[in-house]
């Protein structure tokens, strides 16, 4: 049902640059992609920052949403590259500013959580890459199905799913996590 | 069919992944604004993109017009050397034309202008 409503909301953009059904779509789903990139950045003024560049490379590309797949699969997408682009030009202006003799700070502002409020989660997804920080939280926080996460991140489904094996793995080594203790 | 198998096997999920999923909840965000901003955004683009060509047409008018008109006086001198084999009626015919191009090359881009800036408020 959400389905089908997201998708006549694009529709209406796609037709006539509906502003105000944009600005339905953004209402149902910005929860979601803030949380997933403040989970990947582990920082909420970026996090923000990087929300408002993917709705508005979303709005630019709303033409190439096929429909197929959910409209969030799709959003979250848009969302990985935002992030990911965002990554690759600190790392360069890092390089920069290396270059320059200066301390490399801004890249360090990728995953930077402050001291004081390090949750039990930023711990978790500490010791995760960045692809497996970005799968683990499509699937486990935004409820992504591996499909949709194969179409998200370019990857074959099969890759996802070692991914989320790799990662769990991980988890399950650094924080002593079995599956007896919770059963 | 193994699509299904595929999924039954994702629903499939153990005491790790719940408490994962437990560990990965987060409160909803508020939206504060967030929405809004946004669609200011976006209508402030589209406003930008619409008012881009015509702006464009009458600055590039403004500079063009100029050489426009030495181009067209040019391309009339040229046209006199040519015209001997034409018959005389046609030629002073269209000798008193030819002062007039300038005035005719800047009526067009108005024109031009003008149903630019018409299809603009019209979208």
């Amino acid at each position: 049902m959400r389905h089908s409503d997201d998708h006549q909301l694009v529709a209406r953009i796609v037709s006539g640059q509906d502003t105000a059904a944009f600005g339905e779509l953004v209402r149902r789903h910005q929860s979601q992609v803030r949380n997933f990139l403040r989970k990947l950045t582990g920082d909420i003024a970026l996090a923000d920052d990087l929300s408002q560049d993917c709705f508005m490379h979303a709005w630019d590309k709303i033409h190439g949403f096929s429909g197929r797949g959910s409209f969030i699969g799709w959003l979250l997408k848009i969302a990985y590259t935002t992030f990911l682009q965002s990554k690759r030009k600190s790392k360069r202006y890092a390089e920069i500013l290396d270059e320059a003799g200066h301390v490399a700070e801004a890249e360090s502002r990728l995953y930077s959580v402050q001291p004081d409020e390090v949750t039990d989660l930023d711990k978790l997804l500490a010791v995760l890459t960045d692809e497996e920080r970005a799968i683990m939280v499509m699937s486990y926080a935004c409820g992504l199905s591996h499909r949709e996460i194969s179409e998200a991140t370019a990857m074959p489904v099969g890759s996802v799913k070692s991914v989320i094996f790799r990662g769990k793995e991980k988890i399950r080594t650094s924080f002593d996590i079995k599956d007896h203790q919770h059963g | 069919m193994t699509s299904k198998i595929i999924n039954m096997a994702e629903r499939i999920k153990d005491a790790e992944d719940r408490l994962l999923e437990s560990m990965f909840e987060s409160a909803p965000i508020a939206d504060d604004g967030f929405s809004v901003k946004l669609v200011k955004r976006v209508r402030r683009r589209l406003w930008l993109q619409r008012l881009a060509l015509p702006v464009a047409a009458v600055l590039g008018g403004a500079v063009a017009i100029r050489p426009l008109a030495d181009l067209v006086t040019a391309m009339a001198n040229l046209s006199f050397s040519v015209t001997s084999i034409v018959p005389e009626e046609l030629v002073t015919a269209t000798a008193g034309l030819i002062p007039q191009a300038p005035f005719v090359v800047l009526g067009a881009m108005l024109l031009a202008v003008c149903l630019l800036g018409l299809r603009a408020i019209d979208d």
